[in-house]
């Protein structure tokens, strides 16, 4: 079972949401007091298909496209077990959705794969395009939002997440592309000892050139034209007094609220 | 890694669970161990611990997450070790940290302790927040970066993040500041001590936590650190040396009670009540210091230090060493550690709980709320009774 992991770096913002600002050019954020790390999606992902290689063999490939500080993140997935990983050395700033889905499904198709996998989406951009594009470019059936899946014989049987925790069940015909939700699975945790192995190993990395990509096909078909933090909100209470006072002015506060 | 290659293997099996390891030296109960005497289950216990692990480690068991949150909940307060009759009682806490260390590299460890190692990694600090947010406590306190001072005031993880002990860092600088002393803090430049990462069996993480701070340390010339956490200060004088490291490291209470003696800080403003201290473990059964934080507290006027029936060498943790304050295995019980030591310290007729390490600070006063004593036990840092002290005085 040869599976494609499509992985992205992101900036490190759960609980450090504060610490996000708009930049001068008012198109992207100021990256330079930022962490990054893997796009949590994409840990899920891996995970999954480090466990389904565990099972049936086969080799897993993960690739990405960005510069060449997004090798954290392949190394990363190297210390995860990986058996590949892939750079396509480009920055993604100016790309939209359909430009990556563009240069990943021209990679994809050189690989060998009977699955691609993708996280639901990323946590900086939120999109969740790349995975259904590239699937449709490649033309393989695909799922989104996965939160289980059993390897059948050729097909794979998934359960995707809709509202209210409603399972939708389908059969699929292998190859497919999967997106993967959070909480698919618990991933393990990457030592620092195992990163530092993990640096021994190949990173590759492939220019568009070598890929045939010109700058044309490129050509961003969706423009940013602003970025904007959401206003503060009005309606935060910090409620003060002793126990017995907070608790009251709680209480009378979901008893108003219309939620009960 | 089987059985053989465990570096205790060859003599793990000697434990045959005799069960002293859950009792605290005065013998008053069968409470000493804070997962026991949470869980009441023999596999919480020390003995019944290492027999999991040994069975596990001779695949007799399959990892569960249940098992990896039972060796988790070591606190890894040595309690444990005080009691052990046995010749290899010093390695018994040991033991259980080597078994993480396994899990560790097997990317098996509850999700808490991956979230904690996760956040070390990228953020420096097991709550995920911002780096660059570590020393805006400092701002408005007129405390000033490091650059060459006599001292650098080491703050530590919690010391920096955590809101009620932040006001714990900011009063012993103030104490400090008042006191003369030269020194200066490295705010949104420090980096994590790696204690509990240590604890926690993460050992590659520490050891570039350790290299790093030392490099920095040196960069900047500093020779003397004083500390306000007793994890930070356990780390640097006793781990740090292994990486080729000599800096003269103190806990606060030690610098705090050589200035009381120089007269340099003066405490003759007293504190009027009654006090009880609670007895870190990292300061105490991992330092072996007892007397320096009593000696701070019995000469200020006014204090009458009252002891709890569990002390010194047999105090019992609250429950928030080797990461658990973040973990948090121990709570969501009135047998929760801090809440059995806040029980126990309400019995002596105190009013204040004097404690020296941020994180009892964060467990104790959390159980005192839990318990419903805020209205009659305070939870206060050594710091602050001494700064209440200096207060009065300056006010006369």
């Amino acid at each position: 079972m040869d599976i494609v992991v499509a992985i992205k770096q992101v900036p490190d913002t759960s609980e450090v949401v504060d610490v996000v600002e708009i930049d001068a050019s008012e198109k992207d954020i100021k990256k330079d007091t930022l962490i990054f790390k893997m796009n949590d999606w994409d840990e899920y992902t891996l995970e999954e298909a480090l466990r389904l290689k565990e099972k049936l063999g086969g080799i897993v490939t993960t690739i990405t496209v960005g510069p060449s500080e997004w090798d954290d993140v392949l190394r990363r997935a190297l210390a995860m077990g990986v058996d590949r990983a892939i750079r396509i050395d480009e920055d993604v700033t100016s790309l939209d959705s359909y430009a990556v889905a563009e240069i990943l499904s021209t990679l994809i198709s050189r690989l060998p794969y009977e699955l691609v996998m993708f996280g639901a989406q990323s946590e900086d951009l939120g999109n969740g395009q790349v995975g259904p594009m590239v699937a449709e470019m490649l033309d393989i059936p695909h799922a989104t939002l996965v939160v289980n899946l059993q390897l059948q014989g050729k097909e794979v049987r998934v359960s995707r997440e809709l509202e209210g925790g409603v399972l939708e069940l389908y059969n699929i015909k292998l190859p497919a592309l999967l997106t993967v939700q959070t909480g698919i699975n618990r991933p393990r945790y990457v030592s620092f000892t195992g990163i530092k192995k993990a640096r021994e190993k190949e990173i590759e990395v492939v220019s568009l050139d070598k890929l045939g990509l010109s700058g044309e096909k490129l050509i961003p078909k969706v423009k940013l034209e602003k970025l904007e933090l959401p206003p503060a909100g009005k309606r935060a209470e910090i409620i003060s007094g002793s126990t017995e006072e907070a608790a009251a002015r709680l209480t009378m506060i979901m008893k108003n609220s219309e939620l009960f | 890694m089987a059985l053989a290659d465990y570096k205790y293997g060859d003599i793990i099996h000697r434990c045959f669970r005799c069960g002293y390891c859950k009792y605290p030296t005065s013998w008053i109960d069968l409470n000493s161990c804070p997962a026991y005497a949470r869980f009441r289950l023999e596999s919480y216990s020390t003995g019944g611990r290492l027999w999991l692990i040994r069975a596990w480690l001779n695949n007799e068991l399959d990892w569960t997450e249940h098992l990896a949150e039972i060796v988790y909940s070591c606190a890894t307060c040595k309690n444990c070790v005080e009691q052990c009759p046995l010749g290899f009682n010093i390695d018994i806490v040991n033991m259980i940290i080597a078994a993480r260390s396994e899990m560790v590299e097997r990317g098996s460890v509850p999700l808490a302790v991956k979230n904690f190692l996760d956040n070390i990694q990228r953020q420096g600090n097991p709550y995920g927040n911002a780096r660059i947010k570590r020393g805006e406590w400092i701002k408005e306190t007129g405390i000033r970066q490091y650059d060459g001072q006599e001292f650098l005031y080491y703050i530590g993880c919690v010391g920096s993040y955590d809101t009620r002990a932040k006001e714990t860092a900011k009063t012993l600088g103030e104490v400090l500041g008042k006191a003369g002393v030269s020194f200066g803090v490295l705010g949104n430049e420090e980096n994590c001590d790696g204690n509990e990462v240590m604890k926690l069996g993460e050992e590659g993480l520490f050891q570039s936590l350790a290299e790093q701070n030392i490099r920095q340390f040196r960069d900047l010339g500093v020779s003397k650190i004083v500390t306000l956490s007793p994890h930070s200060y356990n780390a640097i004088k006793n781990n740090y040396p292994g990486f080729n490291s000599s800096f003269d490291v103190f806990h606060y209470t030690q610098l705090l009670r050589n200035l009381i003696k120089d007269g340099r800080v003066d405490v003759s403003g007293g504190f009027n009540a009654k006090v009880t201290y609670h007895d870190p473990c990292f300061l105490g059964r991992w330092n072996n210091e007892y007397d320096t934080p009593r000696q701070v507290l019995n000469v200020i006027p006014g204090i009458e230090l009252v002891e709890m029936e569990r002390t010194r060498t047999g105090a019992l943790c609250c429950g928030g060493g080797g990461g658990n304050f973040y973990t948090d295995f121990l709570s969501g019980s009135e047998d929760s550690p801090a809440r059995i030591r806040i029980r126990e310290a309400h019995t002596t007729g105190a009013s204040v709980v004097a404690v020296a390490c941020p994180n009892c600070m964060t467990m104790l006063e959390d159980a005192v709320k839990a318990e419903g004593l805020e209205e009659r036990l305070k939870i206060m840092d050594i710091s602050e009774i001494v700064g209440e002290a200096c207060l009065v005085k300056a006010n006369k």
